[in-house]
């Protein structure tokens, strides 16, 4: 798999296509079906590829795979290959969510159908916390990322403060903290 | 005059959305509930279970608090204004990271981004599931899915089915 040397997509007909399939699918999560389609089934980058340029998105502001969409976008067709790639990454997953959406709202004052939209909500919460903590795990051992975390998470999950204001703060200590050697 | 001031405000989230839309939830939730009133506690919990159904990138709900506030424009312009300025940004830096692969100011960034990414990231879920008052019914379904993920590894599909399935019992 790691010796099979990638094949960029050909055409920005091609580009589009592979997005849009990789947002038709999307389900619970983009990351994998991204994987899937770009590594495994088109074979547009190699798993070592994939996990670069993942991770400059990850550190970039934005959504990671929007970014990644910009990215590699450019990186094949220049600025229209970034915009089909971005266009056809949106396109069905914005229709469809917009649709449901539409369709949640005329059926809401159904109070069985809000109780379960508000689980769904609360078991999404749930899982979003459950990846701060496996992202955490690697982290941990540092007292200064633990301070970090839970600095952040007082300050804007208990405490409410604008992240406009906390984040100047927490990234110069972080920063300050990095270049001692203690992150 | 309200699609500006989405514009503008989501622009701004975008510049700042490291870890992407989770790590700004609390702070847009702050702002669309309690300073601007656009929805209420119960809207934004219900527009973020929605956009977490439906297949996409998760940014997507920062479209569904736009068409609450202003119809499809304002879907259009939340989408656009959250995805654009970290486009552009993404666009330039993209050369620039691989230049500076090697340099201590690069790495001494990552490792410092790391864990307010992390903070913020559980920071995210746990206002979604605080919305207003603590109601204990949904914090059990939250750590209940929580745990599951981090015990299993089943496809996380599951846990928003169950979720739905326990709001239906406890929530009704």
């Amino acid at each position: 798999m790691q010796e099979e040397a990638a094949a960029p997509p050909q055409t920005l007909r091609e580009l589009f296509t592979g997005f849009l399939w990789i947002g038709a699918r999307s389900f619970g999560g983009v990351l994998p079906w991204a994987y899937r389609t770009m590594v495994e089934e088109r074979r547009w980058l190699t798993p070592a590829d994939f996990t670069e340029t993942i991770g400059l998105c990850q550190f970039l502001p934005g959504p990671n795979i929007g970014n990644a969409s910009i990215v590699l976008g450019k990186r094949w067709f220049g600025l229209r290959g970034a915009v089909v790639a971005f266009l056809g990454l949106m396109a069905l997953p914005f229709v469809w969510v917009l649709a449901l959406f539409a369709l949640y709202v005329d059926f809401a004052s159904e109070g069985a159908l809000r109780a379960v939209v508000l689980g769904v909500g609360a078991a999404g919460a749930g899982l979003l916390m459950a990846t701060a903590v496996k992202l955490a795990r690697p982290l941990a051992l540092r007292p200064a990322a633990l301070a970090l975390m839970a600095g952040c998470f007082v300050a804007v999950g208990v405490a409410r403060v604008s992240l406009l204001g906390v984040i100047p703060v927490a990234l110069g200590l972080a920063l300050l903290a990095a270049w001692r050697g203690r992150l | 005059m309200t699609l500006v001031e989405l514009a503008f405000y989501f622009g701004l989230l975008s510049l700042i959305s490291v870890g992407g839309l989770p790590a700004v939830m609390p702070e847009m939730q702050r702002y669309v509930i309690e300073v601007k009133a656009w929805l209420t506690p119960a809207e934004f919990i219900e527009a973020f279970a929605v956009g977490q159904a439906a297949p996409g990138p998760n940014v997507l709900v920062a479209s569904l608090i736009g068409f609450k506030v202003a119809g499809l424009p304002g879907a259009v312009v939340a989408l656009g204004a959250m995805c654009g300025p970290a486009a552009v940004l993404a666009w330039w830096v993209s050369e620039l990271w691989d230049r500076f692969k090697d340099s201590p100011w690069r790495r001494a960034l990552q490792r410092a981004i790391a864990p307010i990414v992390v903070g913020l990231i559980f920071s995210g879920g746990f206002v979604i599931a605080t919305p207003g008052a603590i109601d204990w019914r949904l914090w059990l379904i939250a750590g209940a899915s929580a745990a599951t993920l981090l015990a299993t590894r089943l496809n996380p599909l599951w846990m928003l089915a169950a979720g739905g399935a326990a709001g239906a019992v406890l929530l009704a």
